[in-house]
């Protein structure tokens, strides 16, 4: 790929029709894969997945002319097999990181005083369930998950997805809670 | 899963399970919430040795896994707060609305009450002659004050801890001589093997000694000698190392 190449807003449009003629569903089909390239990077321990994952969609749009002409089949594995070039390129050029920022104490105290909050904005359902999913003392995620269920009358995987939506849904206030605060 | 978010899946199956992440949305969605059970696994210090190292060492590699990490240990921190302050009211659950589920659960809930007290009194009794400072709460935790001091991890000198009765959990409490991190990491040793690590640990103020309390399941001890090493866990994540503690645990 030409390295001065850029990802232009009429390359993008094309891009987005080559995943679907719906550009809704194509801006859907976009997040999903660059969230996923993002995963696999993570996944092969790079430091900086994001850009990776940008990398590789960048390369998929420059040469989408060719693309479009010779392939068929699922385009998600498409980026697949550009994402892996990308990763060996990445691993020639590696160089190492350094640690992350720490934490500041403020910041800590910030984060804690959004947790509270937006626990407290949480249902009373779901914030007794997720005291319910980490409090008990002496049980095992596992142990724990499982008494919960039985007690909720609901499957394993249907507790876990619930935490998981409760989780998700209190990390995006306390980032938008930490945001409002700086 | 677990392997491959850890870094020890071999490599075949590693490429076909990308490939799987970026085709199958159930697939990717399980991955997210394993991911999040891995992180509250590592907080809680229920991951194996090796998991742990591996955790560190690949899993956390990125930021966004880094302030994962993070939130983990903040909720940890704040339902550890909260459970023992004041317990989850049961009532909120749907399920003991219903009168006679309710009635019940209220029977049971009192014969577990009943059983454990009987527990308690009966340890009580049997630890009259223990020869560290044992104290029994009414809450089915037997706390232990430990000095910290490397020295003799083995033989007379180690501090003596009557056995626990079942069910019974016993929290030790880690003196500490001067130390200023916001939360610390304990990890429980028998024999140079690790038995629990806990994480997101607070300090606790007991008279004019600071103490670090790390409870652990009484089932988990047998007589024998044991070690407990106490670090520091740095706004990064890494730990610096504190002391170390034993104790001799006998019937």
């Amino acid at each position: 790929m030409n390295k001065n190449w850029s990802l232009s807003q009429e390359a993008f449009d094309a891009l987005l029709d080559w995943l679907d003629s719906d550009r809704e569903l194509a801006g859907i089909k976009y997040e999903q894969i660059r969230s996923r390239l993002v995963k696999i990077f993570t996944g092969r321990g790079c430091i900086d997945p994001e850009e990776l994952a940008d990398e590789t969609i960048n390369r998929v749009t420059s040469k989408l002319t060719e693309i479009q002409q010779e392939f068929t089949g699922d385009r998600a594995r498409y980026f697949f097999g550009v994402a892996n070039k990308v990763h060996l390129e990445y691993l020639r050029r590696k160089t190492p990181q350094p640690q992350s920022a720490p934490t500041d104490s403020v910041r800590a105290e910030l984060e804690y005083h959004c947790l509270e909050r937006c626990i407290a904005r949480l249902s009373e359902e779901d914030r007794v369930l997720l005291l319910k999913d980490y409090g008990a003392k002496g049980q095992t995620q596992a142990e724990r998950r499982k008494a919960l269920a039985d007690e909720l009358g609901i499957s394993l995987n249907a507790l876990r997805i619930r935490v998981y939506r409760i989780r998700t849904a209190l990390k995006e206030c306390i980032e938008k809670c930490i945001q409002d605060s700086l | 899963m677990r392997s491959y978010l850890l870094g020890t899946l071999d490599r075949d199956l590693k490429t076909q399970f990308e490939e799987r992440i970026l085709t199958e949305p159930s697939v990717y969605q399980e991955l997210l919430i394993d991911e999040e059970d891995l992180i509250d696994q590592y907080v809680r210090g229920e991951l194996s040795a090796f998991e742990q190292e591996q955790f560190e060492s690949h899993f956390l590699i990125t930021a966004e896994r880094q302030k994962n990490l993070r939130f983990g240990k903040l909720l940890q921190e704040y339902v550890n707060f909260h459970i023992e302050e004041s317990p989850v009211p049961v009532h909120s659950f749907s399920f003991l609305h219903k009168p006679v589920r309710r009635w019940a659960s209220l029977g049971l809930v009192a014969a577990i009450f009943s059983a454990a007290g009987i527990i308690i009194v009966r340890g009580f009794v049997n630890r009259r002659e223990a020869a560290c400072v044992v104290q029994q709460t009414p809450s089915r935790v037997m706390t232990v004050t430990l000095a910290p001091g490397s020295a003799g991890t083995q033989g007379s000198t180690a501090q003596r801890v009557n056995l626990p009765p079942y069910g019974v959990d016993v929290t030790l409490e880690l003196e500490l001589r001067n130390s200023t991190f916001r939360n610390y990491k304990s990890e429980l040793f028998r024999e140079n093997k690790s038995l629990k690590i806990s994480d997101a640990l607070r300090i606790e103020a007991k008279g004019e000694q600071r103490v670090v309390p790390f409870t652990v399941t009484g089932e988990i001890l047998s007589p024998g000698d044991y070690q407990v090493k106490l670090s520091g866990v740095l706004d990064s994540g890494a730990d610096e190392f504190i002391d170390n503690y034993s104790f001799r645990v006998i019937e």
